[in-house]
């Protein structure tokens, strides 16, 4: 099977690692060339406006609105069967230039609808989430503990 | 418009196995379904000098050219990235190999089989579901295309009657299709509406299956086709790629409804002068039903607004809709081998040997693989130099 897109190792050598590095230190980071401040996502190594390699990771807060979202009922990844079925949301974030990410919706599903509000929390890496700290998301404005 | 340059002479396709099920493995397969193009084209197997796949196929020129006694091997390319995207964009390389004289016969295939290439849902991803997608419960095409579909129907108010129409209309074909894995499912609306849901909005029936199956079409120059065949089906046009702000980018791409078919599209009705309203059949990659109504309104047949009336189940079944798609049942129902299905397919429908003849048909498009990271569109015909076009309406 082809190559992820980001596979590089170590694993810190990665394009990415300061998005997971941060969401580790509960810091919700967004890459941006330093140069036209453009943001830049998914992250990748050149800004596409202006050709420079000189990318930055700016904070934002977890907080964004619902661009879509599927609800789950098969087992496709095996760290997750036991949530069947289980909500993902597609994350807009208004404050970093409409980059999207995924995440899972945690709590009630009530009103789940593209363009409600989102809000995040950080949690730990474990085996369920490939080892890796992620945010997931609650529906609603409440501010982030 | 300029007339076609090179034609579709023969095709094969093997039996579509439960995956996992073929009684041959996968290059046995495919070795199978070239002789049976090779035979229909009156063509040597050994005097094929040119093999084009797309997507995660293994099964290389070079791999083949020990069985098929190749005298000589001029081309051997696989259509890069995209996966079934590639499938209608194999036929444009296998263009560009016959027109720039790199080769004369080319054979554009897949082969698919799971004690070779392991299980499908997999390989067809080609390593594009990440850590942005595992870590968060999502690694199965079923998934993101779920996402893409939700945001057609919910943001854009394409009404889900759309999809459920692809599925009916294709099992319906398969019903009248003598080896379609769907031969015998009748897709009533109770059977549609109480399927399971795999991943919501997508139920079952509005997702393809996993088959061990090989397909192969010979193309060659317009000009020698017609020495070979009575037959022969023309290449109006091919292309395959995306527009801007499209490709890998875990579901950032725009605009994120769409299909990656606009700028391929554009190229194919620029280069023939023909439009949507020129087509009288279509065979749609449908991996689910959601990416084919996309696939629909960026090629012009209709819009968001227009989907829910364009897209019912009797306009889009042969003989009698004014829009048939999928005429052996295509991907969803005939059986899945990535797409190449429907190339297949639309050469035996304009050669008259459709299981759902479509009276009179001369246009047929193929869209390959709308909504992957690129894809593509091949539009075929009876006459070299294609129809007149329809300016009546777009």
């Amino acid at each position: 099977m082809a190559n992820e897109r980001d596979e590089v190792h170590p694993f810190s050598d990665r394009v990415d690692h300061p998005y997971w590095e941060g969401l580790g230190a509960e810091e919700l980071r967004i890459q941006r060339c330093a140069g036209c401040r453009r943001w830049s996502w998914p992250a990748d190594w050149r800004c596409p406006a202006c050709g420079a390699y000189d990318m930055v990771w700016e904070q934002v807060e977890p907080v964004g609105r619902v661009y879509s979202w599927i609800r789950t009922h098969l087992p496709f990844v095996p760290a997750y069967a036991d949530l069947v079925p289980y909500v993902n949301v597609l994350v807009e974030l208004p404050q970093a230039g409409g980059a999207r990410i995924m995440g899972l919706l945690t709590g009630s599903e009530e009103g789940i609808r593209i363009g409600a509000p989102l809000t995040g929390s950080f949690q730990p890496a474990s085996p369920r989430t490939a080892d890796l700290p992620v945010l997931t998301w609650s529906l609603g404005e409440q501010v982030a503990a | 418009m300029k007339p076609a340059q090179i034609a579709a002479v023969g095709y094969g396709s093997t039996a579509y196995h439960k995956r996992g099920k073929s009684p041959d493995p996968e290059r046995k397969l495919l070795l199978k379904a070239i002789d049976d193009a090779a035979a229909m084209a009156g063509i040597d197997t050994a005097d094929i000098d040119g093999f084009v796949s797309y997507g995660a196929d293994l099964q290389d020129g070079p791999r083949l050219t020990g069985p098929l006694g190749t005298k000589e091997l001029r081309w051997s390319s696989l259509v890069w990235g995209g996966g079934g995207g590639g499938s209608a964009g194999a036929i444009a390389q296998a263009e560009a190999a016959i027109l720039s004289g790199q080769a004369e016969t080319v054979v554009v295939y897949r082969a698919t089989a799971e004690s070779t290439s392991g299980r499908l849902s997999s390989a067809v991803s080609q390593g594009v579901f990440g850590l942005a997608y595992r870590a968060h419960g999502i690694d199965a095409p079923a998934q993101a295309l779920g996402l893409r579909t939700q945001r057609l129907l919910e943001a854009e108010g394409v009404p889900a009657s759309a999809l459920k129409a692809v599925a009916q209309a294709s099992y319906y074909h398969a019903n009248r299709t003598p080896w379609a894995v769907g031969k015998d499912l009748v897709l009533t609306d109770e059977a549609y509406d109480s399927s399971r849901l795999i991943a919501e909005p997508i139920r079952l029936f509005d997702s393809s299956r996993e088959n061990d199956a090989a397909a192969a079409i010979i193309f060659t120059s317009a000009e020698r086709a017609r020495h070979l065949t009575d037959k022969p089906v023309y290449l109006l046009g091919a292309a395959y790629g995306a527009q801007g702000r499209w490709g890998e980018m875990d579901e950032n791409h725009e605009p994120y409804h769409a299909s990656s078919q606009a700028a391929p599209a554009r190229r194919v009705w620029e280069r023939t002068g023909l439009t949507a309203a020129d087509v009288d059949v279509v065979q749609l990659y449908v991996n689910f039903t959601g990416p084919p109504v996309s696939a629909l309104i960026d090629l012009g047949f209709c819009t968001a607004e227009t989907a829910g009336e364009v897209l019912t189940f009797e306009n889009l079944v042969a003989p009698s809709g004014r829009l048939p798609i999928n005429t052996s049942g295509g991907d969803l129902a005939e059986g899945f081998l990535h797409g190449m299905g429907n190339a297949v397919e639309a050469v035996r429908q304009l050669r008259g040997e459709s299981p759902n003849p479509v009276p009179g048909a001369k246009v047929c498009l193929v869209s390959g693989g709308p909504i992957s990271e690129l894809s593509s569109v091949a539009l075929f015909a009876t006459e070299q130099g294609g129809p007149t076009p329809n300016r009546s309406t777009a």
